[in-house]
Order: C-alpha cells, then sequence, then structure tokens
C-alpha cells in the first residue's frame, strides 16, 4: 500500500503520540447518539418533509425509504476513502487525486457549496422557531409573524450565522452529556409529535384524517420520473450525517464492530422516527394544498411551524424546543466543515493562502471561518429577497448540490481503487461496485433535477425571468465555482498543473 | 530546574518566552516549551466527517514551537513540546506535572488594552485550578535579563506562608534581594498599618511557616514595605517597582490543597500590577533540595524605600 505524499506526522519532531486521548471513547450508545445528533432528523423532518409532499405525495414513506440507498452505497465509498486518505479536504482532496485538479477543485466546491446552503438554511429554520417558541412563551401569536419581516427575518438570521460562526472560531465543542440531551429531546418530542397526530385521527379531530394504505410504501407509484427524482435528492438530504458513523475508527471502544453497528442501529432508529412521523403527518393532514395540508406551498419551508401547534396543542412549545436546539447545534458544528474544506484548499494552493491561515490563539482555521459564515449569509440574502419561499428553494438545491458532490466523491472512489477492485469480494463490493452505483444514481438525480428545475413552476413556483430559482442558484452555485476556479488558475496556477497534488491510485498490493 | 512555557503564537506568547528566559537566567533552569492540540470531541458532531485537520494543525503547532524555539537566546537550553487535550489549561498543568517543571509561564492575555493583565480564558482557568505555581507575563514583557528582585505579597490570611517559604527558596537558589510586603487599603479607616505591624506580622507568618526558623529571618534582614492607598490598586500604585522584579502571592482559602486559586485581592493585584507575577499554590513546596540547608543568605536590597509615603 502506498502512503498519500500529504499524509505525514509532521509533528515527529516535538514528540506527539500518534494516538489521540479520545482514542476508544466511544461505545455503541454514543456513536449512535453521534449519528442521529449529525442527521438532526427534527430539523431535517421539517425542512424536507413539506417539500418532498409537494414532489411525490402520499409515498412520502416509499422515498423516504429508497432514499437510504445511494446514501448506504456512496458512503460505503466514502468510508474506503477516508480510511486510504484521511484529509481536511474530503472530496477535494480525493476527487483530485483520482480525476485531478479540475474536476477535484469543483468536487471540493460542491462539498463547500452544500454546507455552506445547509448552514443558511438552518439559520433560517432556528429562526423560524425561535419567533415560534418567542410566541408561544407570551401566549402571543403576533411574534411568530416577525419572521415573515423581512429585514428583521434577515437580521435575525445573520445574528444566528454570526453567533455560530463565533463559537466555531473559538473551537468550543458540544460536550457529550449535551449531545445526549439533545438527541433523547428530538426524539421525545418527535414521538409525542407522532402519537399526538395518530390521537387526532383517532378522535376524528385530525385536519383532513387520511387512512395509510401499501401503496404508500411503493416508490414505483411516483406518478414520473422527475418526481421521482426530485424525491430523492430531497431524500439524501435527510440521510445526510448517517455516514458519520461509518467513518468513526479508532475513537469507538471496538473499531471492528461498532461503526458497522451503530450505522445498523442509527439507520433503524432514523427510519422508524421518520416512517412514523411521515405517516402521522400524511394521516392527519393529508397532502391537500390548503389549510394545514402537507401539501400546502405556505407550509412547506416548516412543516412542524405549521403543524405542532394543531397536533401538541400547549405541548408545541416543546418541538420549537428540540428544532431550536437541534438547529442550533446543527449550525455551529456544521461550521466546522466547510472551514476545514476551505482551509485544505488554501494549504493546497487551490484557493489563495490566507485561506489556510490558524488562529494561533483558537488553533481552528480563522479565515476559513469566517469566509464560510459570509458566504452563508450572503447566499441567504440573496435567496430570501429573490424567493417568497426561500427555506423550500435551498432545501432542493441543497439536495442537488449534495447529490453532486456525492456522486463524483464516489465516482473518484471507483477509479481511484480501480487496480484494487477486483481482487477479493470484500474490495469489488465496498471500493467498486456500491460506490459505482451509488455516484451513478446520484449524478442521474443531479442532472435530472437540475434540467426539471429550469421550469418556472418547479419547486415554490419562484422564478426570475422564466428560470426557474432552483436552478439558478444550484447551477449558479457551481457556475460561480467554475468561474472562481478560472480566476484561481489564473491568478496561481501552480495547483491546477498538478505541482501540489498529483494524480495518483491506489497500487494493488496484498 | 525546569520551567514549562505555554506558547502561543503571538506577542503574548512572545510575553511568556522573555519572561521565561529571565527567570531561566536568575534561576538557572532550562525550558519547555509546550503547545497543546485541541482534540476534537466526538460528539461535537462535525459532518462530513474528516480526519485530516489535525496533520494540518500539527504541522502549524510544529512551525509555530520552532519560531517560539528561536525567541529563546542560546545560553538558555530550551526543548519544546505539543501536548493533545481537550482543554488547554488541563493539558498545560499535566505536561508541567509530567515534565516536573517548577514553574507554569504564561502570557497575560492581549485582548485586554487598557490593563497589563487581562486574563484570557486559558490563563483564568490556570489560575483556578494549577497544581504548579503559574508564573503571567504582562502584556509587552520584553526583559529578557534576569530577575533583580523577588517580593512577596503576605496577606494576613492562609497562603502567606506558602509565598514566603517559596520566596526564601527562589531567592536562595540564586542570589537574589527579596522585599516583603503588606499591602493596606486604608479606606475611611485612616489608622494605618505600620512597618512594625507588618515585621509582626511576617515573623507571626514565619512562625506558622514548615521549615522556616523565625530566628533566621532577623539575621536575614530582609527589606520589609507596607503599601498604602486608597484601595488595593491604589497600593501597588504607589509602591516602588524595579525593572524586573517578581511579584509572589499566595492562594485563596478556597484552593484545593496543593493547587492555585486566584483570590479576590490577588485579582486586584494584578489589575494595577507593572509587573510579572508567580501565584503560588497551597502547601506548595518548591522544588529545592537544598532549601533551607544552605548558608546562602538572601542579599537585602538595602536601597528600597520603607515605607511609600501618602
Amino acid at each position: 500500500m502506498t502512503t498519500p505524499k500529504i499524509v505525514k506526522n509532521a509533528t515527529g519532531d516535538h514528540g506527539l503520540s500518534e494516538k489521540g486521548l479520545k482514542a476508544g471513547s466511544v461505545g455503541l450508545i454514543g456513536a449512535v447518539v453521534i449519528g442521529i445528533s449529525c442527521i438532526a432528523p427534527a430539523y431535517t423532518l421539517t425542512a424536507a418533509l413539506g417539500p418532498t409532499v409537494s414532489e411525490v405525495g402520499v409515498h412520502l414513506p416509499a422515498i423516504f425509504l429508497v432514499g437510504f440507498i445511494p446514501m448506504l452505497l456512496v458512503a460505503l465509498g466514502y468510508r474506503e476513502l477516508n480510511n486510504a486518505m484521511p484529509d481536511a479536504g474530503t472530496s477535494f482532496t480525493w476527487v483530485t487525486r483520482a480525476f485531478g485538479p479540475w474536476l477535484g477543485w469543483m468536487g471540493g466546491w460542491g462539498l463547500i457549496a452544500a454546507t455552506i446552503i445547509v448552514l443558511s438554511n438552518l439559520a433560517a429554520v432556528a429562526v423560524d422557531f425561535f419567533y415560534l417558541m418567542l410566541a408561544q412563551i407570551f401566549s402571543n401569536p403576533s411574534l411568530a409573524d416577525l419572521t415573515r419581516v423581512l429585514p428583521l427575518n434577515i437580521a435575525t438570521t445573520l445574528v444566528f450565522i454570526a453567533g455560530a460562526c463565533w463559537i466555531s472560531y473559538r473551537g468550543m465543542e458540544t460536550t457529550k452529556a449535551f449531545q445526549y440531551i439533545l438527541v433523547a429531546f428530538q426524539l421525545l418530542v418527535l414521538g409525542w409529535f407522532a402519537i399526538a397526530a395518530f390521537a387526532h385521527v383517532a378522535n376524528g379531530t385530525a385536519f383532513d384524517a387520511t387512512v395509510i394504505s401499501a401503496d404508500w410504501f411503493n416508490p414505483f407509484a411516483v406518478g414520473s420520473f422527475s418526481q421521482f427524482a426530485a424525491g430523492v435528492s430531497l431524500s439524501i438530504f435527510i440521510f445526510w450525517g448517517w455516514d458519520v458513523t461509518l467513518t468513526m475508527n479508532e475513537e469507538t471502544k471496538n473499531p471492528e464492530k461498532t461503526p458497522g453497528r451503530a450505522a445498523t442501529v442509527t439507520v433503524v432508529v432514523i427510519v422508524i422516527i421518520y416512517m412514523v412521523v411521515s405517516l402521522a403527518t400524511l394521516s392527519f393532514a393529508g397532502i391537500g394544498t390548503t389549510g394545514l395540508g402537507a401539501g400546502n406551498p405556505e407550509n412547506q419551508g416548516s412543516i412542524f411551524a405549521v403543524l405542532a401547534g394543531p397536533v401538541m396543542g400547549p405541548f408545541a412549545i416543546l418541538m420549537s424546543l428540540a428544532i431550536l436546539s437541534s438547529s442550533a447545534a446543527s449550525l455551529q458544528s456544521t461550521f466546522v466543515s466547510p472551514a476545514r474544506t476551505l482551509l485544505s484548499m488554501g494549504h493546497y494552493k487551490a484557493l489563495p493562502g490566507s485561506f489556510s491561515k490558524i488562529s494561533p490563539t483558537h488553533k481552528s482555521p480563522s479565515y476559513a471561518t469566517i469566509a464560510a459564515a459570509i458566504a452563508a449569509a450572503g447566499f441567504y440574502i440573496i435567496t430570501r429577497t429573490l424567493s417568497e419561499n426561500a427555506l423550500w428553494d435551498t432545501i432542493t438545491a441543497l439536495g442537488m448540490m449534495i447529490c453532486f458532490y456525492y456522486g463524483v466523491t464516489a465516482l473518484a472512489c471507483v477509479w481511484y481503487f480501480r487496480a484494487e477492485a477486483f481482487h477479493g469480494v470484500r474490495n469489488f463490493l465496498f471500493k467498486w461496485l456500491a460506490p459505482l452505483i451509488g455516484g451513478v444514481i446520484l449524478l442521474v438525480m443531479f442532472f435530472k433535477t437540475a434540467y426539471d428545475s429550469m421550469d418556472p413552476s418547479y419547486g415554490s413556483g419562484s422564478n426570475i425571468g422564466g428560470l426557474g430559482l432552483v436552478f439558478i442558484l444550484g447551477i449558479g452555485v457551481i457556475l460561480l465555482g467554475a468561474v472562481l476556479m478560472l480566476i484561481m488558475n489564473w491568478r496561481h496556477p501552480e495547483f491546477f498543473r498538478g505541482q501540489v497534488l498529483s494524480r495518483t491510485s491506489q497500487v494493488y498490493n496484498p | 530546574m525546569r520551567f514549562v512555557v505555554g506558547y502561543t503564537a503571538n506577542a503574548r506568547g512572545g510575553d511568556a518566552v522573555n519572561l521565561a528566559v529571565a527567570l531561566a537566567r536568575s534561576q538557572g533552569a532550562s525550558l519547555d516549551l509546550v503547545m497543546v492540540l485541541p482534540e476534537d470531541s466526538p460528539y461535537n458532531g462535525a459532518y462530513p466527517p474528516e480526519s485530516g485537520f489535525e496533520s494540518i494543525l500539527a504541522g502549524q503547532l510544529a512551525a509555530w514551537l520552532d519560531e517560539g524555539l528561536a525567541l529563546v537566546p542560546a545560553d538558555v537550553p530550551a526543548k519544546a513540546h505539543i501536548r493533545r487535550g481537550e482543554s488547554e489549561a488541563e493539558a498545560l498543568i499535566s505536561a508541567a506535572v509530567e515534565l516536573d517543571a517548577a514553574m507554569l509561564v504564561i502570557g497575560a492575555s492581549s485582548t485586554g488594552p487598557f490593563k497589563r493583565f487581562s486574563i484570557g480564558s486559558v490563563a483564568g482557568a490556570l489560575l483556578h485550578a494549577s497544581t504548579v505555581p503559574v508564573v503571567l507575563a504582562p502584556t509587552g514583557y520584553s526583559r529578557t535579563k534576569p530577575i533583580t528582585r523577588l517580593t512577596c505579597a503576605l496577606g494576613t490570611r492562609a497562603g502567606a506562608e506558602d509565598v514566603l517559604r517559596t520566596g526564601i527558596a527562589m531567592a536562595r537558589r540564586r542570589p537574589l534581594p527579596l522585599r516583603l510586603v503588606s499591602l493596606v487599603a486604608l479606606g475611611a479607616d485612616d489608622a494605618g498599618a505600620t512597618v512594625d505591624d507588618a515585621r509582626n506580622h511576617l515573623s507571626a507568618v514565619a512562625q506558622a511557616s514548615r521549615g522556616v526558623d523565625p530566628a533566621s529571618l532577623d539575621k536575614l534582614d530582609i527589606d520589609v514595605v507596607v503599601g498604602r492607598g486608597r484601595t488595593i490598586e491604589d497600593a501597588v500604585d504607589r509602591l516602588n517597582w524595579k525593572a524586573g522584579e517578581l511579584l509572589l502571592i499566595g492562594s485563596s482559602r478556597l484552593a484545593h490543597n496543593k493547587s492555585i486559586f486566584l483570590g479576590a485581592t490577588a485579582n486586584r493585584i494584578l489589575r494595577a500590577l507593572p509587573v510579572p507575577m508567580i501565584v503560588v499554590p497551597r502547601n506548595h513546596e518548591f522544588q529545592s533540595d537544598e532549601l533551607f540547608h544552605t548558608t546562602q543568605v538572601p542579599v537585602v536590597d538595602a536601597a528600597g524605600p520603607t515605607e511609600v509615603s501618602k
């Protein structure tokens, strides 16, 4: 096995031990908690449930189940790459190694764009529930409407982004106990919501009681391939985070078994909660496009903001608290990722050197963290100004972006390990077949969604000059990346000439 | 003897290195520059997962430590270490304990523009938990010549004996003038303390101190000063401070045995203090086996004022 040049222990001189203190500190339950916290189910459901219903209607449970398949396939490849080339740049570095600097740069850009978009969406969801919670605390519904006052909404969102950026910059982290409480609270509240919704259905007090049918679980009953593709790219988003359990390694008490078991338990817990909550939502509210209906465009941005009150009554404040806490915690931890990818790109001269600056006091990426915050704030301001239903459009664009960078990363895995692929069943399955199928599915979803989203009526129906806003956001961000890449090539060409990170592949060496 | 320097790659780290060099030159010690590599908590839930940031960061720390070592003059032996830790303060304390360091030198936070000492979060944690004496370098400390005088701030509460013992031990290790100070905030009650009161207090402290022979103090003829002012800060201001002076101060009653807890008065002294300060843990035994077995007598500083005029 070759050791990539980039992976070196630069600190041999000053006696840093190879293993961290954290080695062997996470057990099975801990790993499951970490997995669920990365998924943040309360947040993903409120953000993605509505947009998915608007695409696939009652087949929501089917699409949620199908969406897990490409996620699983790609995550297997991601794990192989992470083991072979541990690097802060992740997708950027791996795609560069496999396909050269140009695709590598775009892969990194896709990852950064996805995390920037999710940051702005997380902040916006947190702000919605912040005002909703104020309204619930003071029993004054007009406070909840403050989030619709554009300047106030933008200002509050920027405050949330700035706060999370500051915490991340200071290097503060969520502790074990806090994470356990957050996760348990989320699961408890989601369960409560589902039980309350079913109780309303049983009592005949539901908004639009709909009888659950087996057809809801049939993905082939979805009307068209366009809807299917849109639904899958949204359900990639709801499982985004799950793969963290697979990549856990020496920090687990039993690196041989814990990650695999944790990944299994996490996905079982998550699928159960997703199924129960989506069935509860559909049975309670139906997919009608008026009132509380899950198909009502007014409700798409944040479904629980609308349904928690009617379903849970006075206890709806718990839902606000669960979503506010989980999205605020995710907001802070998600800042780590784009900052480190930007830092890594600066480190390899794919971005100006200032991106690789590290704060001497807090030992966090200083320039890159602030850059990520400015980008997330800018993205939110633009989307919120252009679209009346910014949350809906950003989630759809986010699904597209995840499909893009995950698809490219999966194919990079296939190409990087090509020499090993046909030596042994394990190599064939994990390094070749799974990422190949997963990557192809995701890229097909990406191109199909991108093509469909040109339609002005796509998603929330926001459009500019007859071109769908989701298309403009998604493709616009990718084109912006391409332009920045050309500028970078013109100003600092070393990286693009392959002088910093060269193309390579895993040599078969049993 | 070894001193651990909690190094940071900024002006504050430079202050700490300068002070550590001054101390090392006056005490005959070697330096260990330590930087802490923060450990990601797996429970932070950073996503997407990556495992390479640490190696970039470790490379950066190594480069910073090389810069830090370059600040140390050739006559002072120095080494560098990278330690892992979730908490920087905790990692520095355990490094100091493991390296058997006599002191832990850090720079005060550089963020407070109006004060000499503005305590950062790491310094703050060290000042309330360290089991090793902590030396705080004031902002902009640039002197690397040996320490010229030790001043022990002796309060009326527990902790004074620790300060006295450590001060005498340091002064005996290498000949250093010693000054004992009682600070008095007069306030409305203008009765005031006299030098005699302070001397009486000193001998009381000496009697209470294990290993200090009160009779020897008379022989040493240590300079005793009462600092007066409207407030503690004022009293500190009115004292005469030499260039290269160092203040020793004890821990509050709240301190656990053998560890530091910076008390309220010490905090107020810190705010006005123009010189570096050493905070001594409760019941601390200074590392020196020749302590009180030597014939070396501390040099008495005769020139200093015995009482500061109001």
